[in-house]
């Protein structure tokens, strides 16, 4: 992982929140309404190969396990509604073989108002961990 | 009416690699390492491990069924520790730790039980209500 990748925006993306995937989702859980809180995450992998296959931060994703993730809504998201995703690095921190990647995606609705704002870690474990 | 102190019910089941593969499916994270045995072998996990989101969604669960409705939550966040291998039982619990007068905070985690130790597959996590 290079530390000079901090600080790079990513295209956006844009995610529409499929009611039938909402609902495939909230059944793994045994939920029957809303949109789960954690659903988030299915916008996030909408960006995420964009960001793992970027040649300029050389992540081996083998070698990824998720550290901490974090979701803050500014409203509920709403069933049939698309957003667009915009990833940013935030930070990236390599200490000894260890590599702490924290990834940024705000999701805005078709106004441009921040909907909610994902933030996930990553650790990319050294090749003998 | 919420109170500093009060716990959430304990949510409990029993992650089976259908449940990881159905999370895998519906949250797109199609990483091998929580599908093929033994691709996680050779990274060096004694199986499949299921993903830190699908714990974390446990979670969240466990916090919907508390509040009753999954738009009332305006925050949530988790530190994944404890892998959780297919097989293995999570159980989800937390309490509440702040009110005031439009919101409540919860402290939250997902526990297993591992050789006789209690290990945390996520510790750490936050949970912030929209009082109605």
């Amino acid at each position: 992982m290079d530390p000079a990748a901090q600080g790079t925006v990513y295209p956006d993306v844009v995610f529409t929140i499929d009611p039938a995937r909402v609902a495939a989702f909230r059944a793994v859980f045994d939920q029957t309404d809303g949109v789960p809180p954690t659903f988030v995450t299915a916008a996030e992998f909408a960006v995420f190969p964009r960001v793992i296959g970027d040649p300029a931060l050389a992540l081996d994703f083998t070698r990824v396990v998720h550290g901490s993730q974090e979701y803050a809504y500014e409203r509920p998201l709403r069933e049939g509604e698309t957003v667009t995703v915009r990833a940013r690095i935030e930070s990236i921190k390599i200490k000894g073989a260890t590599g702490f990647l924290t990834v940024v995606m705000e999701l805005r609705d078709a106004d441009g108002e921040l909907v909610c704002t994902a933030r996930s870690q990553m650790i990319e474990r050294g090749p003998d961990a | 009416m919420l109170e500093v102190g009060q716990e959430l019910p304990e949510l409990g089941r029993v992650v089976t690699a259908a449940d990881v593969k159905a999370y895998a499916d519906a949250g797109g994270d199609r990483n091998p390492l929580h599908q093929d045995d033994a691709f996680a072998r050779s990274v060096g996990f004694p199986g499949i491990i299921a993903h830190g989101m699908f714990t974390m969604g446990h979670m969240a669960a466990a916090v919907t069924a508390f509040v009753g409705d999954p738009a009332s939550v305006l925050r949530i966040s988790a530190q994944f520790r404890a892998p959780v291998y297919v097989g293995e039982r999570i159980v989800a619990g937390g309490r509440v730790v702040a009110v005031d007068a439009t919101t409540a905070t919860l402290e939250t985690w997902v526990r297993l039980e591992r050789d006789g130790e209690t290990l945390w597959a996520i510790k750490k996590g936050q949970a912030v209500l929209r009082l109605p």
